[in-house]
Order: C-alpha cells, then structure tokens, then sequence
C-alpha cells in the first residue's frame, strides 16, 4: 500500500509542478513519453505519461511504454523511491531489485524531472 | 647538373622524409607535377572518386597508423570538396596534411581557371596554412606542416602549392632536404599538480577513468594498462582512444556503451578525464556534477573548459600517466567495477534481449550482435549514420588499437564518413576483416567509393542498416513535429547491393534474420568490397535520438 500511495503522490506533485514549476514547464514541454513504474509480479503498477507538457497517470501494468521501471517487490521499491541518497536506484540496480526495460534514457529523464520538484 | 621539378621535390621530401607510403588524390590538372613524383617516387596514390572521401580517409589512415595521413586535392572545386573532410579532422583533433593545387599566381585576379582565396577559406579549419612561393622552400614548407600537424595538439594543416613552382625545375643539389626530427619535448605538469592529483586518486571509492583520442595519439598503451593495473579504476575509453585498451579488459565499461557511463559517472566521487574534451558528446560533464575531476589533457586551453578541474595537468597523456604511476598507491576497485557493471547491465535488459531473439523485422542491435557473431573482437568495425551510430558504438566490441571508430558521432557528426575510414581500415590492416555499419541514409554520401575499392582491391564488408529513412531525423521529427508531419525524412527502399555490384563489387540483399550470417559469409568469401542491404524495422528508435531531441527540446 504504501508503495502504490508513494506513486500517487509521485503523480500528484508532478500534476501540480506541471502548473506551478517554471523549471519543469519547460522540461516537460516538448516531451512525450510514457514512464511505467511497477513491481515485477505487476500487482503495483503506474504509468506516467508525459504529453508535451501535460501530465497523467493511471494505475495498472501496461505492455506499451517508454520505459519501465520494475521493482523487485513493493519495499524495496517504497524504501529506495523515498530515499534521499543519491546512489539508492544505482544500488538497487547493481543488486538486482531494479531492472530498467525499453530505453533507459528516458528512466534517466524522468528522474531528472523529478529532481526539479522535489 | 640533375634538375627536379617542384611537383618532384614535394613527391622525393614525402618519400625520404616524411616516410609517407600512401597519398589518398583525386587527379587535376593543377597538381599533375606531384602525381607524377608520387609515381617517380613510389608511392602509393589511392585516387578516389571526391575530394571529401579523400580527406576523410587520410584522417582515417592518420588514426590507424597514428601518423599524419597525407591527401592532395586540386585547386578549386578539388578544395571546396575536400572542406567537409579538412573540418572534420579539425575537430576531431587528427594530425592531417592536406597538399593543395591553386591556380598560377602569375595569373592572380586575372579571372584565371578556379581562381579564389582558397586560404582564408580554410583558415578557420585548420592549424596551420600556407602558400609556397619558392620552389626551393618546398621542403621546407612541407616540414612546417607536418611539424605543425603533429606536435602539441595534433590538426589539420593545408599547404598550397601553386603551378608556378611545380612546374618548374631546379638544381636538385640546390635544394637540401630537412632531416626530420622528431621531438623529444613534452610538456609536463608541476610536480606539485601530481602529487595533488595523486592524492585525490588514492582517496577515490568509486572511481572512473574516461580516456578519449588523446591517449591513443599519445601512444599511451602501456602507460595507460600500469596505470589501470596499478589503480584498479574501471574505465571507458571514447572517441579515437577506443582499444588503447581492449574492449574486453576487465575493467572496461565499453560493453556498456554510453550507458555504462551514464550510469556510472553520476555515482563516481573521482573521475580521471585523458585526452578528451567535455563537449556535447559527454554532455558538458552534467553527468558528474559531485564528482572530483582530474583533467589530464595536451592543450592547456581543455582543462576547464566547461567544468572546473580539481586538478588539471597538462601534457601528453601518456607522460603524465607514467609521471603519475610511482605516486598513485595500489588499489583494488573491484567491488566497485562489478557493482558498476551490474547496475549498467540493469539498464540494457531489453537492449540484450534485442540482440539475443531474431525479429521480423530485422531489430538493429540483432544485425550488430550477428556481424559481432562471424567477426569477433579479432576485426576493425566502423559505424556511420545517426541512429545506426548508437548501435555500432553500444554493440561493437574489438580487440584492437581504434578497433571501433563511429566517426559521425565526433563533433562534427559527419555522415559519409564510414566507407572512407572502413577503406582506410583494410589499407592499414590488411590481413584483417573491416567491416563498417552503414545506415542508408549516410551510405548515399560516399558511397561511390565501392568503385575506389574495387580499383584498388580493397576489400571492405558493408552492411547497411536499412530503415528505408533518415532514421534519426525522421523520429525526432516524430518527437517534435508529430509523426504525420515529417519532412525529407523518408528514403525508400532502394537496392544498394546492386549498385555495389554494378560497380564491380559483391552484394546481397538481406530480409530476414536466418540470412544475415551466411550473406555475410558469402561476402567475405567474394574477396570483392562488398555490399550487404539489411532491411531493418523502420519504426525503431535509437536512445541516441531521444537524447538528440531531448537536447534541442531544452533550448
């Protein structure tokens, strides 16, 4: 649960920056890109999607998308998306509890815009 | 009393002076004297079929054998034409000579034939330029510009030589050759810049060691592989530095591609930059911002250009690296490396799968993975296109000294660069196969030169990337425009084998993924230059591209 409640939030300040935040106005302007972040069994699922400049989401896994981001298992994922070190989705990479499917350098992307919001 | 003409004198100093062995030339009218000398003199002339593949494969030739590649171009549209190649050298940092006709100069502003200011044409592309003006100065020009071309930074340098000393002659006794000496001065860093760079390399946990063209220039090999040995860094290595040390070395993060460094340099608290610039290509180094920087680089102007150094140290990498060595203590980063490579791995989950699992149609990353499959890491690869670079670069994987070059991916991005340096690759490596990944879109530049191959028996293996487009340009027109308003994008198919084998050449045309290897292997067993036309899935879109768009949707 808290997992799926982090992703919500996740969206919900997204949705909001994508208004109030000049920064990721501009980032997420001239984008589009669909980010779905999941757990491996799929039983957590979001998808973000980024559509030059609007932002929305929807829960449950999806087969088309831009990147995903799957978790190993909720925890892990709600322990190193809430964390505040740096290295935490790097470590969690190298140890096997995040695998990145489609094209990367948009996981690359989408955590970038994260940092100008949070 | 023996008499030489200039056009000789020229041929007789690139001879017994400069040693060169292989002029790449375009015939012209202006420059007759000096083709002529290359004959008296034997050396080999590969004439080629425009004046850009010439240069282009001079530059090439220069990175194989790491000595100054020589072309000679006729004065006007022979010029204009070699200026792409001239500025893709310039900004590739590749020692180049370019020798040059012009038109008389007795006949200056008279409205003689290919009459123009062909120097100041050139200036801002090159390191140096000049006229000769004096038959008897000849080889003393010539040595100024190979000097030039070679020392400190290496460049492009371009020297015209006007009909009005070629073609005249000279008591030969009169003219003395220089002795070519080559220079045993480099510049160093402070002894106190070492140590304070060593210092910060022996406190790194998670350190990167990202080599560019610079280390191999240097000929830093051995220097490199001690200090790798001794510092246990992980690395890349980029650009023209690639294979300094091979792909397969343990602690190289080159099967990762890109990827590898965009994944790892964000979490390196050191990071040793040799012989590269931080340009766009590494993305003005907004990868690392946290990180402590070394800068090891030859011109002193690089080390903080675009990010601030902790340490800058200016010299020739090799020198600085073996200068280092004694200071640096021994370490073992190999949890570190492993832990790297794993979190990479993680990010090229799909990009692996992609290689491993036939498709209908054909995915690029599958046509590299089964090129990789007949060559191997014993071959020369070379990758030209937008898209088709990315997947050259991320699947290519050599055992060799710029095993794997991907030209049009330098500054310059140059598309048309492929068969000229895949030429200049099997002209430098015989014995071994060549093989350069073409997309369609940049075969149409140079691609005439099959003819200049199959002339001169140069037996390169093409394999072209077909999407049937400008693949980079279509999809980021996609991204931008949407995917109903792209513009000039498209190409169409088009049956490239059979122009390669009208021109004398093997070809084959290739749809599905069981036929790839054995038309590979047909090809090599052709002996010709060959042509292989892949048609890939046109709907493909490289990371390359996404960072290309996401580059331009930031402005």
């Amino acid at each position: 649960m808290k997992f799926s409640a982090l992703l919500f939030v996740l969206y919900s300040v997204l949705k909001i920056a994508s208004y109030t935040n000049s920064a990721f106005k501009k980032y997420i302007g001239k984008v589009s890109a669909k980010v779905l972040i999941k757990t491996e069994d799929g039983e957590r699922a979001r998808m973000f999607i980024f559509d030059k400049g609007k932002v929305s989401s929807f829960t449950g896994d999806q087969k088309k998308f831009d990147v995903a981001l799957v978790w190993k298992d909720a925890d892990t994922a709600f322990s190193v998306m809430s964390s505040k070190k740096k290295d935490a989705s790097f470590n969690a990479a190298a140890e096997g509890k995040l695998k990145v499917l489609g094209m990367s350098v948009y996981a690359q992307w989408f955590e970038d815009g994260i940092k100008l919001v949070m | 009393m023996s008499q030489i003409s200039g056009g000789h004198l020229v041929a007789k100093y690139l001879k017994e002076v400069e040693r060169v062995g292989i002029v790449f030339t375009i015939s012209g009218g202006h420059i007759e004297n000096i083709l002529d000398g290359l004959t008296q003199y034997q050396i080999r002339t590969i004439d080629v079929r425009h004046e850009q593949a010439a240069a282009m494969m001079a530059h090439a030739y220069s990175i194989y054998n790491n000595m100054p590649g020589v072309c000679l171009v006729t004065a006007g549209p022979g010029f204009t034409n070699a200026l792409t190649g001239i500025a893709n050298a310039y900004l590739d940092n590749v020692a180049l000579v370019v020798l040059c006709g012009r038109h008389p100069l007795r006949d200056d502003l008279t409205g003689a034939l290919q009459e123009m200011n062909q120097i100041d044409m050139v200036k801002p592309v090159t390191k140096w330029c000049a006229t000769c003006y004096d038959i008897k100065r000849i080889p003393e020009y010539l040595s100024i510009a190979f000097r030039q071309a070679t020392m400190g930074r290496p460049g492009p340098v371009f020297l015209e030589l006007p009909p009005d000393i070629l073609f005249v002659s000279t008591d030969e006794k009169s003219v003395a050759l220089p002795v070519r000496r080559i220079h045993k001065t480099y510049v160093q860093p402070d002894p106190s810049e070492l140590e304070a760079a060593a210092r910060i390399i022996n406190s790194a946990k998670r350190p990167l060691f990202i080599g560019g063209s610079g280390v191999r220039m240097s000929g830093s090999g051995d220097a490199l592989a001690q200090f790798i040995d001794k510092t246990g860094f992980p690395f890349a290595l980029l650009n023209n530095g690639r294979g300094a040390l091979p792909d397969n070395h343990p602690l190289c993060i080159n099967d990762g591609g890109f990827t590898g460094i965009m994944t790892g340099a964000p979490q390196a608290d050191v990071i040793i930059a040799a012989g590269i610039r931080f340009n766009w290509v590494m993305q003005a180094t907004k990868l690392f911002p946290d990180a402590k920087v070394v800068r090891i680089d030859i011109e002193p102007h690089e080390i903080d250009r675009n990010r601030a150094s902790d340490v800058g140290l200016a010299g020739d990498c090799g020198l600085v690296l073996s200068k280092l060595l004694p200071l640096v203590e021994k370490q073992d980063h190999g949890e570190w490396a492993s832990k790297l490579k794993n979190a990479y791995a993680a990010f090229l989950i799909t990009e692996q799968e992609q290689r491993k699992n036939p498709s209908d149609p054909i995915h690029p990353n599958r046509l590299v993975a089964k090129i990789m499959e007949v060559f191997g890491e014993d071959a020369y690869y070379v990758a030209d296109g937008g898209d088709t670079s990315y997947y050259g670069l991320a699947g290519f994987s050599s055992a060799h000294q710029a095993g794997v070059l991907i030209p049009a991916g330098a500054l310059l991005g140059c598309l048309g660069t492929g068969i000229p340096f895949a030429i200049a690759g099997k002209l430098s490596h015989p014995d071994k196969p060549v093989i350069v990944l073409n997309g369609d879109g940049s075969f149409g530049f140079n691609s005439m030169e099959f003819d200049t191959a199959v002339r001169h028996n140069i037996p390169i293996i093409c394999v072209v990337n077909n999407d049937c487009a400008w693949g980079m340009i279509k999809h980021s027109q996609g991204m931008s425009l949407g995917k109903d308003r792209t513009t000039c994008a498209e190409l169409g198919m088009r049956h490239y084998e059979k122009m390669v084998e009208g021109l004398g050449g093997y070809g084959e045309l290739v749809t599905e993924d069981a036929d790839i290897v054995p038309a590979i292997q047909r090809s090599v067993a052709s002996g010709k230059p060959a042509c292989i036309n892949v048609v890939t899935d046109p709907t493909v879109t490289s990371p390359a591209t996404v960072m290309f768009y996401q580059n331009f949707a930031a402005i």
